[in-house]
């Protein structure tokens, strides 16, 4: 079995759940699509008989009532078709969106290492109703396909000659349109690559908001932003050109091919082979046969939701996270905190990063991480606190394995704060406690505490809406996005602490009042420090040092400093890089 | 509501200024439309005069006639196309101009410019609002020029066929119309809602780490659910009014031929022939029907686009000047006049002694109800003056930079350059080079000239020097070559903007953070070379090194503030001692593990490091 056949059949099985979700009303879109379309097909010929028959004067209610319900079966197919695929694509995308979410949140930070994040939004937001999609394409496909073959089949059934006649002039049509797409798609691309240009310019000045406004440029920017805005204009009437010559073919072809159909009806007709309704009906089955690059357009549609599924079910190949049930008892006051980490091995992207790590950090110390970069540190410093699971080994905080543990436990005992945090929450209030349950009492005030605690209360205080501001509307540097996301880690962590490189943009003022109170309030937890300084091992209890894969050092910064190869770790950093993110 | 109206408004100024071309276009219309008369009684003759009577010639050329209407009905769609043409390309330049006026005149007054998705976004609704108008346009005035046409050819066929279509015909538009804004509103109801998702579900993706870390799966699970739910109800919303119109769409193209064919005995006893029977079958199925449609689909449609899309542009954009400062909820920036570039320092707008910058008195704050960052501050920088400012990042050094260069306006008190309010001045007094270098794609030349367009080259060429870019300059192939801001590092994107700066006329300089991308000796010669330029020097340190070239040093520490020299600082400031890294003793505890302190042998001499850094440079907003 190969892989991509298995991916395909995951795909298709996606495809098919999605449908299924849509319920009953994609059974009522194939049930209304198709009687829509076969009311279609025959109506014309209906209209031809009754048109006969109110000329003969015989049988004239029986075929103006054949028409009636024919047409009544078309409004009603159409309404109801058009409700149902709506309500089923509504039905079928949320499903797959709300299953995406689930197993997106279920995997984990794994899963953004997997895809791109903007990709995931791409898959969870067009792909998902794409696929939501498919089901109403399939229908409509299948009932623009039965009038256009339908009337083929009714013609011929009318008269052979005009069944003929109707297939030279679509013939015509297929040659006279091919060859436009590829001339459309140049000058489309022309047209986009000066647009792009415009888009590119008004960056750089967006950029450079702050240098346009101190020199009062805006108007001579706008004016540089929109100088290719002639040459935009030239290639926008080229594609008018384009599409005329285009839209003159289509306009022209249909009523040719009508005529010619209605010119060889005239003629069977002469020669009494056909009726006068007949005409009237072969007429129409000529316009309602040309219908047929509508099933073109909906079998694309189809087509994309089938590789939009496709994309959907490679998210769901990804295994989740799977979560213990066991729970710390009630806090057990000093020596909670005491993180284990056995013959630990981690790889990434099959690359194995950390070999074979055995480290015990006691309770309530700080331990900094050090190493080169690319070394490991980010890593072992995900898997102290389950952001990652090792591939061989366990990690154990304060005997229990943390694969073990119940989630709601597992976060409540370990906080992180990133070198670059994303801010989740409606405001810097709720962005802080976002790590707290909600129904924790004295939420408020320990949001409070490790603000201050972090250095973020003083310039929060000072923002237009304070603590209520949201996130994204804060104007904030790199270094107080740090400083928030440490009093998000501190208003969180219960038992361990760890910061990865969280205090990178800090400038030496900011970190060392941190670096106090890390020391001070938040000293009974257990601290794990990446650090890139000198100055931050410094000031930790014990330094475990990464190198080659393995713990090469554990011990006080003061004893390790004597190795010049430990120096060296800090060398090239400290030395020569300003600390700006 | 107001946005509606904005957007008609819009709509009818661009078609008014195009009167000849709307005149020539209902022209052509009525060219176009010749086929849809010609095609029912052409059919009705052909078959009556005729096929019925077995003379095939005279059939064939009332059908052959048909054909040469189908094609001059072609030639006016071409002719039709390019008058379209002709409208909508210079209405798209207008709406590009509207967009980019607006982003960059928003962002040089304080509002956060969009980003790349923004810009984007911008783009993309230009090109739907330039689709859809072009649609508009052309289904709008062909349903009107197609139904009056068809209506005339039934006329002309049998009148008391009229009878037959016009009602159904009409109920079915009204219902049609009747729906039309509850269809707008639930249209953008569901754009709202579809924007909603892809943010909320951006937000779950980019932020998927730190959710995870802080056990919030549950809650961000349940607000992106909400706004996935909302999306599914919106869409449902819509699909049961899109019914509606389904329904409409039907009654008016359908019920006229049901109608007509339980009729048709009736018409035919009161004498109407039989090929007058299928004309009219024809005007109503190939010409009525298709036009019902064409309208239905396209105002359900690209009409809603239009009216949405032009609305946010109209929201966003810019004709007339920016709002008023205090319109807006964000920093209290004011409107900078245009000054066409600032040329040698201008007397014009007020008569002021000497380049003095004082500060009298003056209160800061983001809003009314948060904490200043800047209270009460006094401050006398002399012409001639080199000062650097430094503090803890976030303490509102770089408010204070706004502040002297007159791009904010305090609260209360005064700023004054040579005792005239710099908000009285234009701003050519002073050039502000912010953290964020710009560089536009453009010449070398253009973008080092910027604020000094007619500088001759030998004060080019000093200013390259003595400001340490030639390396620059020589790399990138001289002063006529492209830059592209993307291929250019931070650190020459700054060098770049500290020689334009350098080269500008204005007597006083202000460097916030301008060489934080630089390495220390880089930015020692620029600074030094800044010090030598005539005029006044104020620098925003981002190392320490700075404050040491520095005649006085302000320190911010909060709202105090703190004036003098290095070494007295250092004896008097404990916020001047940590930001230097010159910790004494205070503080045994955390010294003690710090070899840094203990191994000067082979340690770098951590303390007083003049390379320590103390801002945290970048990627401030606002």
């Amino acid at each position: 079995m190969s892989q991509p056949a298995d991916e395909r059949r995951a795909a298709d099985r996606l495809l098919a759940g999605v449908v299924r979700h849509g319920g009953g009303w994609v059974v009522a879109l194939a049930v209304a699509t198709t009687l829509t379309a076969l009311a279609e097909v025959l109506l014309p010929a209906a209209l031809g008989r009754a048109v006969d028959a109110a000329l003969a004067g015989t049988e004239t209610v029986r075929w103006a009532s054949a028409c009636a319900v024919l047409i009544a079966v078309c409004i009603a197919g159409e309404a109801l078709g058009d409700l149902a695929a709506g309500m089923s694509r509504a039905r079928a995308t949320a499903w797959l969106r709300h299953a995406l979410l689930d197993r997106l949140l279920a995997i984990g930070p794994r899963a953004t290492r997997r895809f791109e994040p903007g990709d995931l939004v791409s898959r969870v937001v067009a792909n998902a109703d794409d696929v939501g999609n498919a089901a109403a394409a399939a229908a409509m496909a299948a009932a623009a396909a039965l009038p256009a073959v339908g009337s083929l089949v009714a013609l011929a059934l009318i008269d052979p000659w005009l069944a003929a006649a109707f297939l030279a002039g679509l013939v015509l049509l297929a040659t006279a349109l091919r060859g436009f797409v590829r001339e459309a798609s140049d000058v489309t691309g022309r047209y986009q690559r000066v647009q792009g240009t415009i888009a590119a310019r008004l960056l750089d000045a967006l950029g450079g908001a702050r240098t346009v406004a101190a020199a009062g440029t805006a108007g001579r920017e706008v004016e540089r932003v929109l100088g290719p805005l002639a040459e935009l204009r030239e290639h926008g009437f080229a594609m008018w050109r384009t599409q005329t010559r285009m839209t003159v073919r289509g306009e022209l072809i249909v009523p040719l091919l009508e005529v010619v159909v209605l010119a060889v009806a005239g003629l069977l007709l002469t020669w009494d082979r056909i009726t006068l309704g007949e005409l009237l009906a072969a007429g129409r089955y000529a316009v309602l046969g040309s219908g047929l690059n509508a099933v073109v357009l909906f079998a694309n549609r189809v087509v994309r939701g089938r590789a939009a599924a496709r994309r959907g079910a490679e998210v769901f190949a990804e295994p989740p996270a799977v979560y213990g049930t066991r729970r710390y008892g009630a806090p057990d006051g000093p020596g909670r905190g005491c993180l284990e980490l056995c013959a630990v091995t981690a790889r990434v992207a099959g690359e194995p990063v950390l070999i074979g790590i055995d480290l015990v950090v006691p309770a309530g110390v700080a331990v900094a991480v050090v190493g080169r970069s690319g070394a490991g540190k980010s890593l072992l410093a995900a898997l102290a606190g389950r952001l990652v699971d090792p591939d061989e080994g366990v990690v154990v905080l304060d005997g229990v394995p943390l694969h073990e543990l119940d989630r709601a436990a597992l976060r409540r005992a370990v906080g992180y704060a990133f070198e670059r945090p994303v801010l989740t929450g409606d405001t810097l209030a709720d962005a802080i406690g976002f790590g707290v349950a909600a129904s924790s009492p004295g939420r408020p005030e320990r949001v409070r505490e490790a603000a201050r605690a972090a250095c973020a209360d003083a310039f929060i205080r000072r923002l237009p809406q304070g603590y209520d501001t949201p996130p994204e509307r804060a104007p904030m540097s790199g270094g107080e996005v740090q400083r928030v996301g440490l009093a998000r880690a501190f208003a969180q962590a219960e038992r361990l602490l760890i910061l990865d490189d969280a205090t990178s943009s800090l400038d030496t003022a900011t970190e060392l009042q941190v670096s106090r109170a890390l020391a001070e309030e938040l000293g009974d937890r257990t601290r794990l420090i990446i650090a890139h300084r000198a100055a931050t091992a410094g000031r930790a209890d014990l330094v475990a040092w990464i190198d080659g894969g393995g713990l090469r050092a554990f011990g006080p910064h003061r004893e390790l400093w004597r190795d010049p190869a430990y120096r060296a770790v800090f060398r090239p950093a400290d030395a020569l890089e300003p600390a700006v993110s | 509501m107001r946005t509606t109206t904005g957007v008609t408004r819009v709509l009818l100024t661009t078609l008014r200024g195009h009167p000849r071309d709307l005149v020539r276009l209902a022209g052509w219309s009525v060219v176009e439309v010749i086929p849809v008369y010609v095609s029912g009684r052409a059919i009705a003759l052909a078959v009556d005069e005729g096929f019925r009577h077995g003379r095939l010639e005279v059939g064939l050329g009332w059908l052959g006639l048909l054909a040469v209407a189908v094609l001059a009905g072609a030639i006016a769609v071409r002719r039709i196309y390019l008058l379209l043409a002709s409208i909508v390309e210079p209405f798209r330049d207008e709406l590009v101009r509207r967009v980019v006026a607006g982003a960059v005149h928003r962002a040089a007054t304080g509002d956060d410019p969009p980003g790349a998705v923004g810009v984007a976004r911008l783009t993309r609704q230009v090109e739907v609002v330039r689709d859809s108008f072009a649609g508009m346009v052309m289904v709008v005035r062909g349903f009107a020029f197609t139904v009056t046409g068809a209506l005339l050819g039934l006329l002309s066929l049998n009148p008391a066929v009229l009878a037959f279509v016009v009602p159904p015909f009409a109920v079915g538009l009204g219902v049609f119309l009747a729906s039309l804004s509850t269809l707008a509103a639930r249209q953008r109801r569901l754009t709202l809602a579809d924007e909603e998702v892809a943010g909320a579900v951006g937000a779950l993706t980019g932020g998927l780490r730190d959710i995870v870390a802080a056990g919030g799966e549950d809650r961000t699970r349940a607000s992106v659910g909400a706004r996935v739910d909302a999306q599914a109800a919106a869409t449902r919303a819509l699909a049961w009014l899109t019914t509606v119109r389904t329904f409409a769409l039907t009654v008016g193209g359908w019920l006229p031929v049901v109608l007509l064919v339980i009729g048709a005995p009736w018409l035919l006893r009161r004498g109407a022939s039989p090929g007058s029977i299928l004309g009219a079958l024809t005007y109503i199925l190939y010409a009525l029907q298709p036009a019902l449609q064409t309208l239905v689909h396209a105002v359900g449609g690209s009409g809603l686009q239009l009216a949405i899309n032009l609305g946010r542009i109209i929201e966003t954009g810019h004709t007339e000047p920016a709002l008023p400062a205090s319109a807006r909820t964000g920093p209290a920036a004011r409107t900078e006049p245009e000054c066409g570039g600032p040329g040698p320092d201008r007397q014009g707008a007020a008569r002021r002694a000497g380049h003095d910058l004082e500060l009298r008195e003056v209160t800061f704050a983001y809003g009314p109800h948060v904490e200043p960052v800047v209270e009460h501050l006094d401050l006398t920088v002399p012409a001639g003056d080199h000062l650097v400012i430094v503090g803890p990042s976030g303490v509102g050094k770089s408010t204070l930079a706004l502040l002297m260069a007159g791009l904010l306006s305090p609260q209360s008190g005064l700023v004054r350059l040579g005792g005239v309010p710099v908000a009285a001045l234009d701003g050519a007094y002073r050039v502000l080079i912010p953290q964020e270098a710009y560089v536009f794609t453009g010449t070398l030349a253009e973008n080092l000239t910027y604020l000094r367009p007619d500088a001759p080259a030998p004060d080019l060429d000093a200013a390259v020097e003595l400001v340490g870019s030639r390396p620059l300059v020589d790399r990138l192939g001289g002063y006529d070559a492209i830059v592209a801001p993307s291929a250019l590092s931070a650190g020459e994107r700054q060098l770049i903007a500290l020689t334009r700066s350098y080269l500008s006329p204005a007597p006083i300089a202000i460097l916030d953070e301008a060489a934080c991308h630089l390495d220390l000796a880089a930015e020692a010669r620029a600074e030094r070379a800044f010090a030598r330029r005539p005029g006044t020097l104020v620098v925003i340190a981002h190392r320490m090194s700075s404050a040491m070239r520095a005649a006085r040093i302000l320190v911010m520490d909060g709202v105090s503030t703190q004036l003098g020299d290095h070494s007295n600082l250092l004896a008097s400031s404990p916020l001047y001692q940590d930001l230097v890294g010159h910790w004494g003793t205070s503080e045994p505890a955390l010294l003690a593990g710090d070899p840094d302190g203990v191994d000067a042998v082979t340690g770098p001499r951590f303390v007083d490091d003049p390379g320590q850094v103390i801002a945290d440079g970048a990627n401030r907003q606002a």
